[in-house]
């Protein structure tokens, strides 16, 4: 295949991403700490005042159909739950990521943001079935960050999909990422992880993005993180992706050391995911043309 | 021409010959399409789940969302266009069911509802005529009523009809 960009030209891209708003920042620092206090994320919250309104016309959306108006934010981050209220900052402070349209994956506007949001909400479940002590609160957090990287790669990949899915379907390429790399010399999980490590984010966090399609890979104390952000992000696919590498990516099967999941589980997970997903989009489409 | 657009579990049916019905990108899920040639009546739903027995709450608000509820509930609104209730004359077309890469089917989602929505059909005497079922790709499915035509997109492939 022709080179198209060098891995100088996408580190330099990334240097010119905006950096995330202190807010979002902060939050995600709070939130990766298995020991903090609710009483943190209000404080960061109670400082910004757009991120207040907006969790406020959130939290009060016809989606969520609460009988009461809630208006005190503690109220709100307790009924959102911290997880999503550090998502909704992340969103809303890296919109020209999560809701970039991703030409080079044929990715329409918001696809990116969805297929985040169901892995986080696929991940936070799988969590709930982890050996060892996960955080749901974290595996959430980990599944909204963690297709990152193809915001990144997806102008240098433009017109490269009907290729890439050939090689692929002839087996002469294993899966997606090893045809971005065909490409671009550098795959969207480690170009994620280099934008992870300019926004100064939590290692655990970064160890998510960078090895989300190779678990395996990650340093032990972070793999049951990784590995419910890898089975997530399958999950998502399988719930339905319009992106050309969608379902385009193996299962490590080593899944089974960290998580104890049926076929019934798997079931189940998937129709919380479009549950959720459904309300959480509607509030959120609400929320935001209300604080608009 | 108006689109009559379906989520995860919906269901829909139109005798508008200026219609079409369509749904978005299907993973595992399986869009079952009924074409009813004496009313010209298109239908489809989307089934995400081989069973109902999983979660029996979901099925008072959207039947649509299992293959073993999906189906009748769909035959059901199709009468109220003139349609036969058991199907009778029906034309059926299959597709999504998709799976993951994994030699070894670790997540059979797919293939068990492709296998549930057969299953199912079979019960109103009912086969498929065409289907475009399994392999690792995610599918959106437009069926128009003028041309009955069952068009296939997937991000980064060519278009196909079955």
């Amino acid at each position: 295949m022709e080179q198209r960009a060098t891995r100088a030209d996408i580190l330099a891209a990334i240097k010119e991403i905006p950096l995330l708003s202190p807010s979002a920042s902060r939050l995600l620092q709070i939130a990766s700490r298995e020991d903090y206090n609710i009483d943190e994320i209000i404080e960061v919250v109670k400082c910004d005042s757009a991120l207040t309104a907006r969790l406020l016309k959130t939290v009060n959306s016809v989606a969520y159909g609460l009988v009461h108006q809630v208006t005190s934010i503690e109220r709100a981050i307790s009924y959102l739950g911290e997880r999503l209220v550090a998502g909704i900052a992340l969103g809303d402070s890296a919109k020209t990521i999560f809701y970039k349209k991703l030409v080079g994956y044929e990715s329409p506007v918001g696809e990116l943001w969805e297929h985040d949001l169901r892995t986080a909400i696929a991940a936070r479940e799988i969590a709930r079935h982890c050996h060892a002590d996960l955080s749901k609160d974290l595996a959430f957090t980990a599944g909204i960050l963690h297709a990152i990287g193809k915001a990144v790669l997806s102008d240098f990949l433009h017109g490269s999909a009907t290729d890439l899915l050939t090689n692929i379907d002839s087996h002469d390429v294993r899966d997606y990422l090893e045809g971005e790399r065909n490409i671009l010399g550098m795959d969207h999980a480690e170009a994620g992880f280099e934008l992870a490590k300019v926004w100064k984010l939590p290692e655990s966090l970064q160890m998510a993005i960078r090895y989300h399609h190779a678990p395996q890979q990650a340093p032990e104390q972070y793999r049951p993180l990784v590995y419910a952000v890898h089975l997530g992000c399958i999950l998502a696919m399988m719930s339905g992706s319009q992106s050309s590498d969608a379902l385009q990516y193996h299962l490590d099967k080593n899944y089974t050391v960290y998580f104890n999941i049926t076929n019934e589980h798997i079931a189940m997970i998937l129709l919380e995911v479009n549950e959720s997903v459904e309300t959480i989009q509607a509030a959120l489409s609400e929320g935001k043309e209300l604080a608009e | 021409m108006g689109n009559i657009i379906l989520g995860v579990g919906d269901l829909g049916a139109t005798n508008n010959s200026a219609d079409c019905v369509k749904t978005f990108a299907l993973g595992s899920c399986v869009a079952v399409i009924l074409m009813c040639p004496k009313t010209r009546t298109v239908g489809m739903v989307h089934i995400a789940l081989p069973e109902s027995r999983i979660n029996p709450e979901k099925v008072k608000t959207r039947p649509g969302y299992f293959a073993d509820t999906g189906i009748p509930a769909l035959l059901k609104k199709m009468t109220t266009f003139g349609c036969d209730p058991h199907g009778k004359g029906f034309i059926v077309k299959l597709a999504g069911g998709a799976r993951i890469m994994d030699p070894n089917n670790t997540f059979n989602i797919g293939k068990r509802n492709a296998l549930a929505v057969k299953k199912t059909l079979w019960k109103f005497s009912l086969g498929a005529v065409a289907e475009d079922l399994g392999e690792t790709y995610s599918r959106t499915v437009t069926v128009c009523v003028a041309s009955g035509e069952t068009l296939i997109t997937s991000p980064g492939r060519k278009d196909w009809k079955i």
